[in-house]
């Protein structure tokens, strides 16, 4: 058990140096640094070298890279370029909004996907079955942006019952309890949207694991001792189905990130998402890439993290392990 | 349980229309960077049956024209996803061993970073030679760099699978190397995953395609592309329904057309697995 754990982390923590090797490419690959002469008089060439040397840009690449890594593990993710605050300052303002959108989202998606999925797997092949499988294959091909463009547009604009964008009504002056309802207001299509993203994907997933248990031997001891399979399901079906749940977590992250940046765009939320936006289009390159890092260690993080719980919960794949 | 359509139908059908509008698109619509100023954001009329964009552009024009630039970029895309992924998930399945795990935490790592957003990256602030090339290039580029996963990994279970079959053992009992193996007897029998990954690679590059010109780091007027429609879409915050229903339906005929495809063919190969 303990070996198993270890073996995991390892091979994490080598994934992790892989990403950040990953990341300095990509930052070395970058045109233009310090020692660029951007204005009309070209420096003088010992001035040049002055700030390459203050940046550090005289030193071989691998030596950069250790200043790099031992930047981050101090916790100092750089500077904004254009704002000139550091990065782990912005972070701090916009991390909180996009964790409680992605937090609505998921929630929305998994209370919308087991009982969609426990639908489905009551009568494989069945009536209702046919009908969630259509329903997610449909789901499957929406382009996240345009199911919001619509939403966006039906909702807000003809029938005027959700605001446009935006995370607070301006201007407002409400009590605390009117602040959070319109708080929610503001929340119902941006979860919406992106809850629909990865609806399909995990009432599948769902659905299959629990077909597989409910017809292997633990369904069958089951409907012998009298159990319907609906009951089955509920009670035994889902326990078991959530260990393959948890190593969702590694496909649902990048893709929860890739859709916040589309949905905060589109709904002005200000989160991480429309950060790494605004970084973009105005060549901040240290917030980028940070950003970048982040979400990729996060990702490895949640992997890392489902695979230690499956082995924690689950005595086959320890005793396999 | 029978499908009344088999899926490889169904999305084949879906994938010829998108191919059909998209080579007889010259020949069917007006120019599309026509730009007249005098009907700015009509509504579908018979003029323009699915009116016009912010300039004046005939929507129906842009999307069959967009429809060469999602097929031309999803295909190049899936084309270099294959390239850069087929190679190097058959090594990872055929050596096993440490070129397997050295291949196994490369795969891992891209897989950690959010795709759409390396893309958008790559695209606004990227090395200077990827920003030389053409547009089309570019993005498909961009694409296929942090697309390439899928493949590896279909390729390297493929080839884990097939390694201990017995007409590999055969062949090298019999004094084959490894290059006639990997040629000769494993490759014909993974061409078919191969054809499944390239059906989906192409819906989600057409899909990563369009979002990427949305966000305005893509394709650029006046190349028409389905995105930068429904980018429009979004800066006139609601007032032209049509320059976002037709581009995005069109976009979720191809992406559902691709994905169908991708699960017939699937399914086909492997008749055990439940539906």
């Amino acid at each position: 058990m303990l070996a198993a754990i270890a073996a995991r982390i390892a091979t994490a923590l080598v994934t992790l140096a892989v990403v950040s090797l990953l990341v300095f490419a990509l930052l070395s690959s970058l045109p233009g640094d310090a020692g660029d002469d951007e204005g009309p008089k070209p420096l003088p060439a010992t001035f040049r070298a002055a700030l390459r040397a203050q940046y550090h840009l005289d030193e071989p690449a691998v030596v950069r890279y250790g200043r790099w890594i031992a930047d981050l593990i101090r916790g100092d993710l750089g500077t904004s370029l254009s704002s000139r605050r550091s990065v782990r300052e912005l972070l701090g303002e916009r991390l909180p909004v996009s964790l409680a959108l992605n937090a609505c989202a998921l929630l929305v998606m998994i209370a919308t996907a087991v009982p969609l999925g426990v639908l489905g797997a009551w009568k494989p092949g069945g009536r209702w079955d046919r009908a969630g499988l259509t329903l997610t294959t449909a789901l499957y091909a929406v382009p996240v942006f345009w199911s919001a463009l619509l939403l966006q547009w039906l909702f807000a604009v003809r029938l005027g019952w959700l605001p446009l964008a935006g995370i607070a009504t301006e201007g407002a002056t409400l009590g605390s309890l009117g602040a959070v309802a319109d708080g929610l207001r503001h929340l119902v299509l941006p979860v919406a949207c992106l809850a629909g993203g990865g609806l399909a994907y995990v009432t599948r997933f769902v659905r299959t694991s629990l077909v597989e248990t409910s017809a292997g031997d633990g369904g069958r001891a089951a409907r012998a001792r009298g159990l319907s399979t609906l009951g089955y399901l509920w009670r035994h079906g889902l326990l078991q189905a959530g260990v393959p749940l948890l190593t969702l977590a590694g496909f649902l992250i990048p893709r929860l990130v890739g859709g916040s940046l589309l949905i905060e765009e589109i709904f002005g939320v200000p989160g991480v998402g429309s950060l790494m936006f605004e970084s973009i289009l105005a060549r901040d390159i240290p917030v980028v890439l940070a950003l970048t890092l982040i979400s990729g260690i996060a990702t490895l993080a949640g992997t890392t993290l489902a695979d230690l719980l499956i082995l924690c919960v689950d005595p086959r794949v320890r005793r396999a392990g | 349980m029978r499908a009344s359509v088999s899926p490889v139908v169904a999305g084949g059908s879906l994938l010829g229309l998108v191919v059909l509008a998209a080579l007889l698109a010259p020949w069917l619509t007006q120019d599309p960077a026509q730009i007249d100023l005098d009907s700015v954001l009509r509504p579908p009329s018979s003029a323009h049956l699915l009116g016009t964009d912010g300039l004046g552009r005939d929507v129906g024009a842009r999307l069959l024209h967009g429809a060469r630039t999602s097929l031309l970029i999803g295909f190049a895309t899936g084309a270099l996803s294959l390239l850069l992924g087929l190679p190097l998930g058959a090594a990872a399945g055929y050596f096993g061993g440490a070129v397997d795990s050295a291949a196994s935490r490369l795969i891992e790592s891209v897989m950690c970073f959010p795709g759409l957003v390396v893309a958008i990256a790559l695209l606004s602030v990227g090395p200077p030679w990827l920003l030389a090339l053409s547009e089309p290039v570019r993005i498909a580029i961009a694409l296929g760099l942090i697309g390439w996963t899928p493949a590896a990994r279909y390729m390297r279970g493929e080839f884990r699978r097939l390694r201990g079959s017995d007409a590999v053992i055969a062949a090298r009992a019999a004094g084959a190397g490894h290059p006639r193996i990997i040629l000769r007897h494993l490759l014909p029998r993974s061409l078919a995953p191969v054809v499944v990954s390239l059906a989906f690679g192409v819906g989600s590059a057409a899909l990563a395609e369009a979002a990427l010109s949305f966000v305005g780091v893509g394709i650029s007027p006046p190349r028409a592309s389905w995105g930068e429609l429904l980018g429009q879409a979004l800066h006139q915050a609601g007032r032209a329904w049509w320059l976002a229903v037709f581009p995005g339906g069109a976009l979720f005929l191809l992406v559902l057309g691709c994905n169908r495809l991708g699960d017939g063919i699937r399914d086909r190969l492997d008749p055990i697995r439940p539906a």
